[in-house]
């Protein structure tokens, strides 16, 4: 990933795109991957009793497989890390306050049943 | 094509912030596709926010036990009627997504290497992929329905006893509910499910409409005549982002 523009990467009247095929080992890589992570949350499941440390690890598989889908398919790892920033700071943010609200409805449950 | 260096020369002159020139070099399109996938990424987010908040503040009711467990619930397969088979169809829905994804960036790549033949193939088999999971979808939710699930209301209250009966049945055994098994549980449970699935689907439903858009596209030509193929690129986000939001729905909803 490069920080700065070199001028006349973009030209918006004749744009053509600058591609390069990287092969398709990656993107295999990466649908085993997720389907291994997908398995193992089923197998999670039902070998461990449900608790918060199980749901620690199912969100954790998630982040990881989130990780993977959006860096390896959706290409972002490739892309300016501007751009990368741009979409993944905010998210950061987001996460924390589905996190923090999950945490919080645990605690408006025992103000409930005060 | 003087004209085309002359303007090529022109950029080349510019300063950075003078305009004309993207920012984070991707084009227009494809930047105003990350932008809407983020605002996209935010309405799920709050959709989450609100379900995590329901599901944690309603661990126990005076009436049931818990928020029911999903296992309980999700634990039908087309075709093995009675039988107790949690999670495995929604993992197999998953499976069908994260296949329907690689198509698609398979598609992204031989659209690199310009090959339309190679393109058409893999948008097909992503189209087909997609119709499969929202079938999955809709037998799910014509299950749940028939179950007794309704927006206003929740009839999975899941009793004391009817987790005792849950647990006494095995994986792939016959079960079916008892009297007193259930009753009335937290609202909000189906309503949530309904409206996240739901929007979801929409979502996939709206990406195979653009994969068929662009599938024709491509069949025609128009992409070939163009010099490049960043179209598929673009609706390959969209169906990336909607297989992502999936990871999180099946995450919250099923395995939490």
């Amino acid at each position: 990933m490069e920080f700065y523009n070199k001028p006349g990467d973009y030209d918006a009247i004749n744009y053509i795109p600058h591609t390069e095929s990287h092969g398709t080992k990656e993107l295999w890589k990466t649908f085993w991957l997720l389907l291994g992570i997908t398995v193992l949350d089923f197998v999670i499941y039902f070998v461990m009793p449900a608790s918060g440390w199980r749901n620690f690890i199912f969100i954790f598989f998630g982040l990881v497989k989130a990780y993977y889908i959006v860096g390896a398919f959706m290409h972002l790892k490739h892309e300016k890390i501007n751009l990368a920033l741009v979409i993944l700071v905010p998210m950061v943010f987001v996460l924390g306050l589905i996190s923090g609200l999950l945490y919080e409805g645990s605690a408006l449950e025992v103000m409930k049943s005060m | 094509m003087a004209n085309h260096t002359s303007t090529q020369a022109a950029f080349e002159n510019q300063p950075t912030w003078a305009g004309g020139r993207s920012p984070f070099n991707v084009s227009y399109g494809k930047l105003m596709m990350w932008i809407f996938l983020l605002s996209d990424a935010f309405t799920f987010s709050t959709l989450l926010v609100q379900y995590g908040t329901q599901r944690f503040s309603n661990v126990v009711t005076p009436i049931t036990t818990k928020w029911p467990d999903p296992a309980s619930i999700f634990n039908h397969f087309p075709f093995m009627h009675g039988l107790h088979l949690p999670l495995l169809f929604v993992s197999v829905m998953t499976f069908i997504l994260i296949l329907s994804s690689v198509t698609m960036v398979l598609a992204v790549e031989a659209g690199h290497r310009k090959s339309k033949a190679e393109v058409a193939r893999y948008m097909v088999y992503t189209i087909i992929g997609g119709i499969a999971f929202l079938s999955c979808q809709a037998w799910e939710w014509y299950t749940f329905i028939h179950e007794g699930a309704r927006l206003d209301g929740n009839t999975f209250g899941i009793t004391k006893q009817g987790y005792d009966h849950l647990n006494s049945v095995g994986f792939g055994d016959h079960f079916e509910w008892a009297d007193g098994d259930r009753t009335f549980g937290p609202v909000p449970f189906a309503a949530l499910f309904f409206i996240v699935t739901g929007f979801h689907g929409f979502h996939v439903f709206s990406g195979v409409v653009i994969n068929v858009v662009v599938y024709i596209m491509t069949v025609r030509g128009v992409f070939e005549r163009r010099g490049h193929y960043e179209m598929i690129e673009k609706a390959g986000l969209y169906w990336h982002f909607v297989d992502l939001v999936w990871v999180f729905v099946f995450t919250f909803f099923y395995l939490i």
